[in-house]
């Protein structure tokens, strides 16, 4: 996964690809994507995402998943290692559904983590194939039990951090947060790539 | 074995034959692909082929940094996909691709060409030669300048492949030729099924004999075609450079001949001709010359326009269009200073309007101007070619900029005098300083005025 890409993944128009010893030495990626394509990707106003939804943005995760374009995945890695170098709590991406997983042929979540060498673990699992996006608000909200724990997954009473591509009603990580403090988590916080 | 109680629905072979196509992205359902594939109606190939080195099965992609391996959930293993290829969907080692092998669709001989033009000598002999070399399975090149009536010269050959039970494939680089060339063969050829293929193009049924499509559509072909025409050949993206190279080859039976139309052919394609093999038009079809360009200089148009202000030469140009009635044609560089540049010119004229490659009104926008909705319109490089308007004047802002090659500005030039009630117009090159791209580009214009009158 750390290949020098020569040309952006977005547009294909070559990237410089001078490294320098001030990225060599502070153990910096190098870039995947070009100047032009990275400034249509637009910061998030909030402290627990990195981006805004914007047409760019719905583009390049129409490209990651539903194209299954997994190299996508490593677009963002020097902003995400950057966000959790430091981080305490426990790393866990939001899992998808193994039926659904096999369909994609991957995680986006887990790919994105470990796009950008964030170590991570699984304590839950999907318990419904449905996804969000085609119940409207209220059956969301009124859902029952989107996750429960994984066979032998023990939750411990520390910090976990929850990981997911995007929040848009927050429905899915409301009931992720849920499973962990009843099963005896210390704190559940979350963060993730765009706020929607 | 017994293979009682299945019919091979006719709509699955006529929709697989000459297509290389995901298993699982099939229009039809699984059991009938299974069934076919149980009577080795299809022949199964990997996605991914691995030696002598990772090779695409779809559109023969090789180069390494176009493929990308990953754990895969699906086959549990380290997997390959392919990226050159992926908005057709995915192609990856655990993916495989159908070629069809089964009953070929019935191919009708009874073909109406209905079209009731004259030829000009010059064209009627380009007909002539392109037909006589398609017969011979000969390569033909066919350069003809902006206005010439390519298309027309086309049809002679296409009736006659078609007659012959030949399929027949027009391929060209970009979306907006194809949709402008479909409604005209739909008309010329009113008994032939012809489909239309480019991204996100609907779904269309039974088999067509006369397929138009874009370039990047012959990824999903393997030799299916008996003729292939590559119109456009120079275009924006693609010179003929290696990917179309590739894709065409592949698309057509091995030894099915190419007919390629261009304006304005590279010197690479000039060269692969022999002279029997080629056709040269210099004249438009009405018999005028070509508009030649006039240069005249704006100088720091940049700064003028991002301080809110259009250089007093193009102002006046635009206004004496208006007052004259004339529709227009602007053309810049850049995206960002055509965008800055249309606030200003909708202070002239409200309806003055603004289009580029990414617009989705960008088809609309254009029959607006067609149809004299509105006074004129600004665009980027993408107008610079396939389209026609009545009367239709062209001013070219920073005719200096790399993005404007001599090939560009002569397809821009192009777009001016091509109706025979309007045979000439003004095609004026703004400019910080001429290039020598803006002089070769004259003097080909020039050139052609020459050989064609010469005649
Ligand atoms: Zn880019
Ligand atoms: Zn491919
Ligand atoms: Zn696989």
């Amino acid at each position: 996964m750390n290949k020098i890409e020569s040309r952006c993944l977005l547009c294909s128009q070559p990237l410089k690809t001078t490294i320098s010893w001030k990225a060599f030495l502070t153990k910096q990626f190098s870039p995947t994507i070009c100047e032009k394509c990275s400034a249509r990707f637009v910061p998030a106003q909030s402290t627990t995402a990195l981006y805004q939804y914007n047409e760019t943005m719905r583009e390049y995760l129409h490209q990651l998943k539903f194209l299954q374009d997994v190299a996508l995945a490593k677009v963002f890695r020097q902003e995400l290692y950057t966000r959790f170098k430091k981080e305490k709590a426990i790393i866990l991406p939001i899992p998808m559904h193994p039926i659904k997983q096999q369909e994609r042929t991957f995680s986006h979540t887990e790919e994105l983590l470990k796009a950008a060498y964030i170590p991570y673990i699984q304590l839950l699992e999907k318990t419904t194939t449905e996804t969000q996006s085609s119940k409207n608000r209220d059956q969301r909200i009124h859902a029952s039990p989107l996750f429960r724990l994984k066979a032998g997954a023990q939750v411990e009473y520390k910090d976990y951090l929850l990981f997911d591509d995007i929040k848009t009603t927050g429905t899915t990580l409301k009931h992720a947060i849920e499973v962990l403090m009843t099963a005896g988590a210390k704190n559940v916080q979350y963060f993730t790539l765009i706020d929607g | 074995m017994k293979y009682t109680g299945w019919i091979l629905p006719p709509a699955l072979r006529d929709f697989h034959e000459g297509r290389i196509w995901l298993k699982n992205h099939s229009p039809f359902l699984p059991i009938d692909i299974d069934k076919a594939i149980t009577h080795q109606y299809f022949h199964i190939l990997e996605g991914i082929q691995k030696n002598p080195f990772n090779k695409c099965n779809r559109c023969h992609n090789i180069d390494p940094e176009l493929f990308t391996i990953f754990e895969c959930a699906s086959c549990q293993q380290p997997c390959i996909y392919c990226r050159h290829c992926i908005q057709m969907g995915r192609v990856s080692s655990c993916t495989q691709l159908i070629l069809w092998t089964g009953p070929t669709a019935i191919k009708k001989r009874k073909h109406v060409l209905k079209w009731t033009g004259q030829f000009t000598e010059l064209q009627q002999q380009a007909a002539d030669e392109t037909l006589a070399s398609v017969k011979a399975k000969r390569s033909h090149l066919i350069s003809a300048v902006c206005g010439a009536g390519k298309t027309e010269l086309l049809f002679p050959t296409v009736h006659d492949a078609l007659k012959r039970a030949l399929r027949v494939c027009i391929a060209t680089p970009r979306t907006d030729v194809v949709l402008e060339l479909y409604p005209r063969f739909q008309q010329v050829f009113p008994k032939t099924v012809i489909h239309a293929l480019y991204g996100g193009a609907p779904k269309q049924d039974g088999y067509a004999q006369l397929v138009l499509a874009t370039t990047h559509q012959l990824y999903r072909f393997d030799q299916a075609f008996d003729v292939m025409i590559v119109d456009e050949a120079d275009a924006f993206p693609y010179t003929f450079d290696e990917t179309l190279q590739k894709a065409v080859e592949k698309a057509k039976k091995a030894d099915a001949p190419i007919v390629f139309v261009t304006a304005t052919p590279s010197l690479k394609l000039q060269q692969a001709f022999q002279h029997e093999s080629t056709s040269f038009i210099p004249k438009r079809y009405h018999n005028h010359p070509l508009p030649v360009p006039q240069f005249d200089a704006l100088w720091n148009y940049e700064k003028s326009f991002f301080r809110g202000k259009i250089p007093k030469k193009l102002k006046h140009w635009t206004e004496q269009r208006i007052v004259q009635k004339e529709p227009f044609l602007i053309f810049f560089p850049t995206v960002a200073l055509m965008e800055k540049a249309a606030l200003l010119f909708q202070s002239i004229n409200k309806q003055i309007l603004a289009v580029h490659a990414e617009d989705p009104e960008r088809k609309e926008k254009v029959l607006k101007l067609r149809n004299k909705e509105i006074p004129g319109l600004l665009t980027t490089t993408i107008l610079e070619r396939g389209i026609t308007i009545r009367n239709v004047q062209v001013a070219v802002v920073g005719a200096e900029s790399p993005i404007f090659t001599a090939n560009a500005l002569i397809q821009i030039a192009g777009r001016v005098g091509r109706n025979k009630d309007f045979p000439d117009g003004d095609i004026r090159f703004f400019h910080h300083g001429i290039t020598t791209k803006m002089d070769e580009a004259r003097a080909k214009i020039i050139f052609y005025n020459k050989e064609g009158f010469s005649l």
